[in-house]
């Protein structure tokens, strides 16, 4: 009765005890179970009294029955920890302990068995080993270190990565002094000296980029940070990363070289250089194109576009250029250009295109490259404007020198025909006719000769000293020279000349140009009308043009023009002509750098335009 | 000696008109030479010759540097009058400017007159030749 009444108050002590219990006799079958095994297992239709302990948990580790064997010897040993599923289906984990059972009179009855619930530590245990497995993981790959430097004991711990960094044997001992050491002398290890100071003293923290010497005697760039951790208010420890970042200092550094290399290049360019982007937007300008578009930032010129900068004429066939050289991939390679600027300013380039290609292989814009070929280009026209006075002037010679062969080649003709005749005539006076003829033929001779001379007096002496003449007085004085043959043809002059026209220009050239003028007025002057000459002048440029108009005969341009100036050409029977004097005066007019032009309508006048330079 | 017509000299040149009259006095017999001063001259006289249906020149001695027209010009005009007879065409000149045997090779074959080129001075025995009619 007693035992039964015993056996109940413990049966519902045992209920009552606030972490899962099992109580088991000798055979392991169990005698009690407290009620939070129910809650624990989640299962309150389980019956535990009276089970044997194996077939209620048949997943129990069998090693656990010899460890409970020895438990009901009286050595209670640990047993570990069970995992298995709940009801829906978590993980769950139990620790589970014993102790022998022993009644009042110290005899074994058998064994307690209690059953804690140690998920969550069981979850967090493995959380941290699988931070600690990431964190060593990601330190081997991103050669990042960790260190510890505690205030307390003075002493300095380097994770295995943070060694390697250093190339110290993984047994190293650092010291803080150690430490530090390794730091490049000058600049690096008076950074983190301070740095450490701080951190220690203050309690900031630091993240530097500095330079260690390993202690292989390598150099190399670090990334160091430390933070001080405090306890009870006090810095007890520093901790902190320690990463290598050698091949990215490296690597930067001599990307920095590259562009900075590529920038001086490009700045120092005698070409105008200029990156665009796929709306002819411009991203990139270098000095010399800043200077030709005449600013001094070059952001002021970035985002521009052609239509920002150039007239819209210039702008427009620049962007023309720019879509087909991106739409074609094919560059446009030194292609004469002119540019004209909004002020008006003209420069003529020798430009490239080039697209600019993405991975793909599609335009993403375009380098543009441009010289300034303005002073070249003139140099050029300079030249060639050279070739064609001196092909004009070669042409000139080679007519002059057929002139004179022809000339020299007539009379001499001549001269063998009469002396040939000469000496098988018979008849004096016959003699007499062809010696009369001989003296004729010298005359001529020396007539040709007399203008020849004359021609190349003037071809020779293109350099004489131009002065600056009134123009009108200068006429007046040639009338006034000429004024018996002018008074005898009743030739009527109209001098319109202003007062104030000067010309510089050979004094003789204009006094035998001006004096050709007139008796050529009064040579082909029209046998109906009294001749009349009218001299008048017009700025033209940079020439001084001087109009002379007269009412004569007139000329065919359309068949003589081109012989009009040529030498021994005359085109009128009239005994004065001699050809000479427009050959001689266009000459004139063209070693004084000017040029003469003609208008006439036969039997109506004829109109000289002489240009004075 | 060989009987020609009538002959035309043109030439500016007087000494040169008086050479070939003298010269053709001891290779020729012709009734008619007549000298001009310039293409035009001739040219006007030939022209008016054909529509008076008067006689033509059989040889016309021809310089090329003459003042109006010269050679060229009344050669340009004559080869396309209309005559039917074949003329001979002695271009006279003291010229060796290539242009001017281009000029001759040019007209040569744009006409069926006959065209000799000559340089001055002219020998009796070349006068012989280019006075030979076909």
């Amino acid at each position: 009765m007693l035992k039964e009444k015993k056996t109940i108050s413990t049966s519902f002590l045992v209920k009552q005890l606030p972490t899962a219990t099992l109580f088991v006799d000798m055979k392991l079958n169990i005698v009690y179970a407290s009620d939070k095994l129910t809650s624990l297992f989640c299962d309150n239709r389980i019956n535990f009294v009276g089970q044997s302990l194996f077939t209620l948990f048949p997943q129990l580790n069998l090693k656990w029955k010899d460890v409970l064997i020895e438990c009901l010897k009286g050595t209670s040993n640990y047993m570990g920890i069970q995992g298995f599923k709940d009801l829906s289906g978590n993980e769950k984990f139990h620790e589970w302990s014993n102790a022998t059972w022993y009644d009042s009179e110290e005899n074994i009855i058998g064994a307690i068995i209690q059953i804690n619930d140690v998920s969550s530590a069981i979850e967090s245990d493995m959380a941290l080993e699988k931070a600690n497995i990431l964190l060593k993981q990601q330190s081997e790959l991103s050669k990042i270190g960790v260190w510890e430097y505690d205030l307390q004991n003075s002493t300095v711990s380097w994770c295995p990565m943070t060694k390697t960094i250093h190339e110290v044997p993984l047994d190293y001992e650092p010291t803080i002094d150690t430490a530090i050491q390794y730091y490049k002398e000058g600049h690096s290890r008076n950074t983190i000296s301070m740095a450490v100071f701080e951190a220690t003293d203050k309690g900031i923290p630091w993240s530097l980029k500095l330079q260690i010497i390993t202690a292989k005697g390598n150099e190399k760039w670090i990334m160091a940070a430390g933070k001080p951790i405090f306890e009870k208010g006090k810095i007890a420890r520093v901790m902190g990363t320690f990463q290598d970042i050698n091949e990215q200092v490296l690597s930067e550094t001599k990307t920095k070289g590259d562009a900075k290399l590529l920038k001086t290049l490009i700045d120092n360019l005698p070409l105008n250089v200029f990156i665009k982007d796929r709306d002819s937007k411009k991203i990139l300008v270098n000095k010399s194109e800043c200077e030709y578009l005449g600013v001094t930032d070059a952001n002021e010129l970035l985002d521009k576009t052609d239509f920002d900068l150039y007239p819209f004429e210039t702008a427009k066939l620049s962007r023309d250029e720019d879509l087909k050289v991106m739409e074609t991939l094919k560059p446009i390679l030194g292609q004469e250009s002119i540019s004209i600027k909004n002020d008006g300013t003209e420069t003529a380039f020798l430009s490239s295109k080039i697209p600019l290609l993405d991975e793909n292989g599609c335009a993403t814009g375009l380098v543009g490259i441009s010289l300034d070929i303005t002073n070249l280009k003139q140099k050029e026209q300079e030249l060639r404007s050279l070739i064609n006075v001196t092909s004009l002037q070669n042409k000139k010679l080679i007519n002059f020198a057929h002139i004179v062969s022809h000339n020299l080649r007539s009379h001499s003709a001549n001269f063998s025909m009469l002396l040939d005749f000469l000496v098988n005539e018979k008849n004096e006076k016959e003699k007499d006719k062809i010696v009369d003829m001989l003296t004729q033929a010298s005359n001529n001779l020396l007539k040709t000769l007399e203008n020849l001379n004359e021609v190349v007096t003037l071809s020779t002496n293109t350099q004489a000293k131009k002065e600056s003449v009134n123009l009108r007085s200068k006429i007046a004085s040639i009338q006034e020279n000429l004024s018996n043959l002018i008074a005898t043809n009743k030739l009527n002059i109209i001098n319109d000349v202003s007062k104030d026209i000067h010309i510089q220009i050979v004094p003789a050239y204009l006094d035998s140009i001006l004096m050709n003028f007139i008796t050529n007025g009064v040579k082909y002057k029209h046998p109906d009308r009294e001749p009349i000459l009218k001299f008048n002048t017009e700025k033209k440029g940079e020439y001084t043009l001087l109009n002379i108009e007269d009412n004569g005969l007139g000329i065919d341009l359309e068949k003589y023009g081109s012989k009009l100036f040529g030498m021994y050409k005359t085109f009128h029977t009239n005994k004065d002509s001699r050809g000479m004097g427009l050959y001689i005066t266009k000459n004139q007019v063209e070693a004084m750098r000017g040029k003469i032009e003609v208008e006439s309508k036969l039997g109506e006048g004829t109109k000289f335009k002489v240009f004075f330079k | 000696m060989r009987k020609i017509n009538f002959i035309s000299i043109v030439d500016d040149d007087p000494i040169m008109v008086f050479g070939i009259k003298k010269m053709l006095n001891s290779t020729v017999e012709c009734k008619v030479v007549e000298s001009y001063n310039n293409g035009n001259l001739a040219l006007e006289n030939i022209k008016h010759s054909i529509t008076k249906n008067k006689p033509l020149p059989e040889i016309i001695f021809l310089d090329i540097n003459m003042p109006i027209m010269d050679g060229w010009q009344f050669l340009t005009e004559f080869i396309t009058l209309p005559i039917k007879t074949k003329v001979k065409v002695n271009i006279v000149t003291s010229s060796i400017d290539p242009y001017d045997l281009t000029q001759w090779e040019f007209f040569k074959n744009r006409t069926h007159h006959i065209i000799t080129f000559n340089n001055k001075p002219i020998k009796k025995q070349k006068m012989d030749d280019i006075t030979k009619i076909a």
